[in-house]
């Protein structure tokens, strides 16, 4: 081995020193000019062997050579850090990539081991050593670790010091997130929908704009614009490019033409193809693509004709077509091994991560193969992932999609409780389905995206009537969907989750116990399967399910709100508050968690701390009706009626369709001796919902309250059909009848309220009711009543 | 009601006492709401040491007979039940024996509600407050007063390591008469 100034011995025990190798300045001198010289004076030594280096062909100049050397030193540290990082052993990546950085500093290296930081959760060492640097790839990177480190203003001012937000869709997703989390609601409103405009496929941008109650149609948004975005993007990748063809914009292209990884090479090429802006569809070299390899000895080497045979192989392989089947010969010879890893990595990667729909692997199978993205998971809570410069444009890349779609489940659990746990066995079916054979011509791409967007447009639209609660429409929806999607758990999550704002319970627990038996490492949306037995009071099937997700994840909010549940179920309100704040502890942004501490609060009579909860829940997610709510009914046992209300309206102008809070809106109303207000508002309840008897019960209140008994008693009657087994309407009938002096009937039902169990409070005052039966009513004091 | 190992009707004696304090579902501690004071401690065994859930704390008196512990609530409370945890065998003589507890608007009007003679205690008692007639389940009242009449072998001060007051669940329904039975009724009265 040579290197610069020595040279090894053949029995690799010793450099030698090449001026002490050579005898005479003359030698000396020659030896420094061809350094392969050295070959000769070591046999002449006797202290060589045939040594590959020594073998080289076109052996110019020292200093290409010395490139060379150090190329291939490069070359091999960075595809091994490379492939390190996809197969994860991170500690080894960083190591090797730290031995890299220190042999060859460059931006790109340095780029490298900051992925590697952060694909082994170190967001931390990422920041130190990015800090600082200028170019697109870095500011997104440091960006995100800043983001992971909570320092949003550094975060946004790195991705904001040029005027294009470096890093395409993801960097207005990121951009976007960062300002959701300072609570800057339309500028996030504006960085999502930049990034659904440049991917059409960033889903994780629409569903926070749903979040937001700022999505636009779904068959807008995912229609005939993205479809041509999509076509135009996918179709420039075929377009032959020359070597070294860079964008200001690419941020892994960068990194990966700097590596002179043959195969990686060749597809950053394909990636700097579907990097032309949408427009151009011609091979171009942008001015500036020479900055983007300056300080590199890498891409250098590509441009001149190192003597290395696998690249000039490349270089012979006119259009890369990545598409594995219109490889050449050859160069698919060379692609095939590397090409088949990544796609098994892929493939576990999918089915691990998952994205939401099997079917938008498909199109990404079809980007995947154009070009094999260097993607890495960031660990658990990775928002966006190893993003492509093809984002920048749109296009599709496998790792930009399982980035946006891999909500991580702590930081980003959204109120919705999304999920994106998938089952593996449609994953391989769509695998197994994808002909090897197909050629990608125009056509099948026209279709594939078509299927793409018609699926996200469906699930687009019913996340969206999710989140504004439009429940019935959104299980329309989903029925559309075909069996294989429906049965995935997000899907089967979000139908959950519109029959629990239905307060359909029953069918809210088969549709989640189906869910949680596919997948039961998926703990997205578990949270409110838990509240779901909570509400049907499945003591025992709510502690088997918390014992569960702990025994899956100890770390997951999720998990430790089950567990608070079920000891809120058993009514102990300190060991239930005790998990919710562990929940807050694992995740500070997650809004239920929040919510339940307020309940739990409540339920304890601390309103003052409950209030600051619900709140605190509040400025995560403006749109958490639940909190609303809570604060509303606060207010209500704190009888601080004119505040109850307001909480109220508030929850309903989120969700109109609640009969719930329709009722207790009406109490307020009714409390603050407004009751016209009032009874409409319960006639709205009983409309919403005609399943909620309460609406009724409240209203026959409101009336005899009014001193119109007959009227209440009418519907009380009514409701005494429909709910034979209820005490307190038995009670309430045998008030009302005291008072219209009917004490027949008043004692039956009295007596029929007892027989029912009620609590002992009331079965005091039931009984106090029926001795004074026969004494004037002014003479009752207020508790009998 | 809180179960108790014996106890003798005619006489209100309680003998021995719980290890662990078993309460039903439906009452609730409400010892949060209150002031609680006494007639006198002993430096280092203050009233504090009644509400630390802390069974190794006492509370001992240092003055005249009958000792007296005051739980005074601001608006007028629904109890039920009180339990004590007194032990004869590491308090002997500071164990109280003659217990009254009585309730009121203040000071000025107590009455007794209910008397009762503990026998070598040792652990948690309960003393119910209820009346025999069915209206008298609870007692309503702005504040308790537990008097120590006389301690075992005729000690001077006494000892009481817990107290603990309980009243019944209120409505979680605000503003509501009467509470709901039914899961349906239930289901339909909350959101999570």
């Amino acid at each position: 081995m040579l290197i610069f100034g020595f040279v090894q011995n053949p029995e690799r025990q010793r450099f030698i020193r090449l001026r002490d190798l050579a005898r005479s300045p003359r030698e000396k001198a020659r030896l420094l000019k061809f350094p392969l010289a050295a070959r000769d004076l070591l046999l002449r030594d006797n202290l060589t062997h045939t040594h590959p280096s020594f073998c080289s062909p076109n052996a110019t100049a020292p200093s290409l050579l010395v490139q060379f050397r150090r190329q291939n030193m490069e070359t091999l540290l960075a595809n091994c850090v490379e492939k390190n990082l996809t197969q994860f052993m991170f500690s080894n990546a960083i190591f090797l990539c730290e031995r890299l950085l220190a042999q060859f500093p460059s931006e790109v290296n340095l780029q490298l081991l900051a992925r590697c930081y952060l694909s082994n959760s170190q967001p931390y060492s990422a920041y130190y050593i990015l800090k600082g640097s200028k170019t697109p790839e870095s500011r997104y990177l440091f960006a995100f670790s800043c983001f992971k480190l909570d320092l949003l203003g550094e975060a946004e001012s790195a991705l904001l010091s040029t005027e294009q937000v470096p890093g395409g869709a993801a960097g207005h997703y990121l951009l976007g997130l960062i300002y959701r989390y300072a609570g800057r609601k339309n500028s996030s409103i504006q960085q999502f929908r930049m990034a659904l405009s440049c991917d059409p496929l960033c889903w994780e941008a629409y569903a926070e704009l749903c979040s937001l109650g700022a999505a636009g149609e779904a068959s807008v948004v995912f229609g005939n614009v993205a479809a041509q975005r999509l076509q135009k993007t996918n179709v420039s990748q075929r377009i032959n490019f020359s070597g070294g063809e860079t964008m200001d914009h690419l941020i892994d292209s960068d990194k990966v033409s700097k590596d002179t990884c043959v195969w990686q090479t060749e597809h950053v090429s394909g990636e700097n193809q579907q990097d032309l802006k949408v427009k151009q569809l011609g091979a171009e070299i942008p001015p500036d693509s020479d900055k983007q390899c300056n300080g590199s000895s890498h891409t250098n080497g590509w441009d001149l004709k190192t003597p290395s045979p696998v690249l000039t192989q490349v270089l012979d392989a006119p259009p890369p077509m990545l598409y594995k089947n219109m490889r050449r010969p050859e160069v698919e010879g060379l692609m095939y091994v590397h090409g088949e890893s990544r796609r098994k990595f892929m493939s576990e990667e999918e089915s691990l991560e998952a994205p939401e729909e099997s079917g938008r692997r498909r199109s990404a199978r079809i980007a995947a193969r154009r070009k094999i993205p260097l993607f890495h998971s960031y660990g658990k809570d990775s928002h966006v992932l190893h993003h492509s410069p093809s984002e920048s444009n749109g296009v599709p890349s496998l790792s930009s999609m399982i980035g946006k779609c891999r909500i991580q489940s702590s930081k980003e659990a959204t109120t919705s409780g999304q999920s994106i746990g998938d089952t593996g066995s449609s994953v391989d079916d769509e695998q197994n389905s994808n002909p090897r054979g197909s050629s990608p011509n125009p056509f099948s791409l026209m279709s594939g995206i078509s299927e793409v967007l018609n699926l996200l447009k469906i699930l687009g639209d019913g996340h969206r009537h999710l989140l504004m609660y439009n429940c019935q429409e959104a299980l329309l929806i989903y029925q559309k969907l075909s069996e294989k999607q429906y049965n995935t758990h997000w899907v089967l999550m979000q139908v959950g989750k519109a029959y629990v704002e239905l307060q359909d319970y029953f069918n809210a627990d088969s549709v989640f116990t189906l869910a949680h038996q596919k997948s039961p490492y998926a703990l997205e949306g578990m949270d409110t399967y838990s509240t779901v037995l909570y509400h049907l009071k499945e003591e025992m099937r709510l502690g088997y399910l918390a014992q569960e997700l702990i025994a899956v994840d100890r770390l997951s909010p999720e998990s430790w709100c089950a567990s608070g549940n079920y000891y809120s179920l058993r009514k102990d309100h300190e060991a239930a508050l005790k998990m919710f704040r562990r929940a807050i502890q694992l995740n500070d942004r997650f809004t239920y968690a929040h919510t339940l501490c307020g309940h739990e609060l409540a339920a304890l009579e601390d309103f003052e701390e409950a209030e600051r909860c619900y709140r605190k829940a509040l400025s995560i997610d403006t749109r958490h009706y639940n909190a609303w709510y809570g604060l509303g009914m606060t207010y209500l046992h704190q009888e601080k009626f004119e505040f109850a209300q307001h909480q109220f309206q508030m929850a309903l102008q989120i969700n109109p369709r609640s009969s719930v809070i329709l009722c207790y809106f009406g109490i307020a109303l009714h409390e603050s001796k407004r009751n016209d207000e009032a009874l409409k508002m319960m006639e709205k309840a009983i409309v919403a919902d005609a399943r909620n008897p309460l609406s009724k019960y409240f209203k026959a209140n409101i009336l005899a309250d009014l001193g119109d008994y007959h009227r209440a008693l009418e519907v009380l009657e009514e409701l005494k059909d429909s709910a034979p087994h209820e005490s307190s309407v038995h009670a309430l009938l045998g008030k009302i009848y005291k008072q219209v002096k009917l004490y027949d009937k008043a004692v039956l039902n009295f007596g029929t309220a007892l027989d029912l169990n009620p609590s002992p409070s009331d079965t005091v005052k039931i009984k106090a009711c029926m001795e004074r039966l026969t004494v004037p009513n002014e003479l009752e004091t207020e508790e009998d009543l | 009601m809180a179960t108790e190992s014996s106890e003798s009707e005619e006489e209100g004696k309680i003998r021995g006492g719980n290890d662990k304090l078993i309460v039903d579902d439906d009452l609730r501690e409400m010892g949060k709401n209150a002031a609680w004071s006494v007639s006198s401690c002993k430096p280092g065994n203050g009233v504090n040491t009644l509400r630390d859930d802390n069974l190794e704390t006492y509370w001992q008196s240092d003055g005249l007979q009958p000792h007296l512990i005051n739980i005074q609530f601001q608006k007028k409370v629904r109890l039920q039940l009180v339990a004590l945890y007194v032990d004869f065998k590491l308090d002997e003589s500071y164990t109280p024996s003659k217990i009254s507890v009585r309730a009121g608007d203040g000071f000025h009007n107590l009455k007794e509600v209910k008397s009762v003679e503990l026998v070598k205690p040792s652990g948690w008692v309960s003393i119910s407050l209820s009346g025999t007639d069915p209206r008298e389940t609870f007692v309503n009242t702005f504040m308790l007063q537990i008097a120590m009449l006389s301690n075992h072998l005729n000690g001077r001060d006494t000892h009481i390591r817990q107290i603990k007051v309980y009243g019944p669940r209120p409505n979680p329904i605000p503003r509501q008469p009467f509470q709901f039975t039914s899961t349906e009724f239930i289901t339909y009265s909350t959101l999570r």
